[in-house]
């Protein structure tokens, strides 16, 4: 899951970054999407907590990375893809509760919250957080 | 800050020092230029509510937030809500023949309170008052330019700001008393910017050439290259974005706040 250069066996010289383990997450083009947007997701360390957030937040709701972001979508009678209100209001409430079962509080909490709207926003739907101001 | 600059220095600014309150008297500055506008029959098509973050109640900023306006609303200190007043054409006619009685719209051009009684009233502009459609495009033109004068306005003051889609007007409607007869336009996000005024360099644009026409639409505009510099030393036209250190300045702000990077 940390993506270290061991883990994947990709040791030596290289002209690029390591590449990524992605463990569970092998295959998810969502997964994939928001690493590559956001530069392979930090160092390593950040980027192992950062899938396991995410993991968690899976479990949470049961779903998969993948399906996370389909549940915001929804297609139009044109058969264009939309970004569902209803379905991203429900999964920006999901975080929200989410984040309550973490044990955080303050900025910590707004931030862990936000790393998941990240995901989402990275995989192209538009979405805000509250930010942390106090 | 002379008028070149405050152009070219205008960004929408996302990042605002959530901690530092707007001074009421650059609020004012920024009504009196939205004031001072040019507006058809002189009419007042704007109405504008200016409302301190940390003065409305948990009830109120709730209602203002959905998910994707959320970050915003707890960054900015300021919210001015642009409203268009839909009643704006009554008064026309007493308003017209006043610039009559000043000489600004002057019988060389044709201009008289006889005209403006017997012909321009009942068959131009009360007809346009009942035309639903006629009093919402003018009506969010001549908003759009008190809003652009407010928007420069509060550049020159060191400001920062960003126009935001105003969707929360039910909701809000009955908290700040807002009349049915006002029609929500935009939602300004008002003050000091966290990141630098620049922000992160000058926005791209397309070449005069491809907005703008002489003589007819088969002759692009042709830039004289002087004026341009010129309004490079002047400010107007500004180095481009995105500066070096533009992606690592957006990164510290948004951990700051906690934001998604």
């Amino acid at each position: 899951m940390t993506g270290s250069r061991g883990a994947n066996g990709a040791g030596g010289a290289s002209d690029g970054p390591p590449p990524v383990d992605l463990g569970q997450f092998a295959g998810s083009p969502a997964v994939q999407r928001w690493l590559d947007q956001t530069g392979g997701g930090g160092d390593p360390a950040e980027r192992g907590r950062a899938l396991q957030l995410l993991q968690r937040f899976c479990s949470f709701r049961g779903t998969s990375p993948d399906d996370l972001v389909a549940q915001c979508l929804r297609a139009t009678k044109s058969g264009d893809t939309a970004i569902s209100a209803v379905g991203r209001r429900a999964t920006d409430e999901a975080i929200t509760a989410f984040v309550a079962t973490e044990g955080l509080a303050g900025h910590e909490a707004i931030a862990l919250g936000n790393r998941l709207r990240g995901f989402l926003i990275h995989n192209g739907i538009f979405l805000q957080g509250p930010a942390s101001i106090t | 800050m002379e008028f070149s600059r405050v152009v070219g220095t205008r960004r929408s600014i996302r990042f605002f020092k959530s901690w530092k309150p707007v001074e009421r008297e650059k609020i004012q500055v920024m009504f009196e230029a939205a004031n001072r506008a040019s507006r058809s029959m002189n009419a007042d098509y704007f109405r504008a509510i200016a409302v301190n973050r940390d003065d409305l109640d948990a009830e109120t900023r709730d209602a203002l937030r959905n998910p994707t306006t959320t970050a915003d609303l707890d960054l900015a200190p300021t919210y001015i809500f642009w409203y268009i007043d839909l009643e704006y054409v009554a008064g026309a006619q007493d308003r017209l023949k006043e610039l009559v009685e000043q000489h600004a719209l002057p019988a060389a051009h044709g201009w008289s309170k006889a005209y403006v009684d017997d012909f321009l009233w009942p068959q131009v502009l009360e007809p346009i008052s009942k035309d639903p459609n006629a009093v919402i495009f003018m009506g969010a033109v001549e908003t759009g330019i008190g809003i652009c004068n407010a928007i420069n306005a509060a550049v020159d003051q060191g400001l920062g700001t960003c126009m935001h889609a105003f969707t929360a007007n039910e909701a809000i409607k009955p908290l700040l008393g807002v009349p049915d007869t006002w029609l929500p336009v935009w939602m300004q996000l008002v003050g000091y910017p966290a990141e630098e005024p620049e922000a992160g360099g000058q926005r791209p644009r397309r070449p005069l050439s491809k907005i703008f026409f002489e003589g007819d639409c088969r002759h692009p505009w042709e830039e004289d290259a002087e004026v341009t510099e010129h309004l490079k030393r002047e400010g107007m036209i500004q180095a481009p974005g995105p500066f070096p250190y533009r992606a690592q300045e957006v990164r510290m702000l948004s951990r700051m706040y906690g934001l998604p990077e």
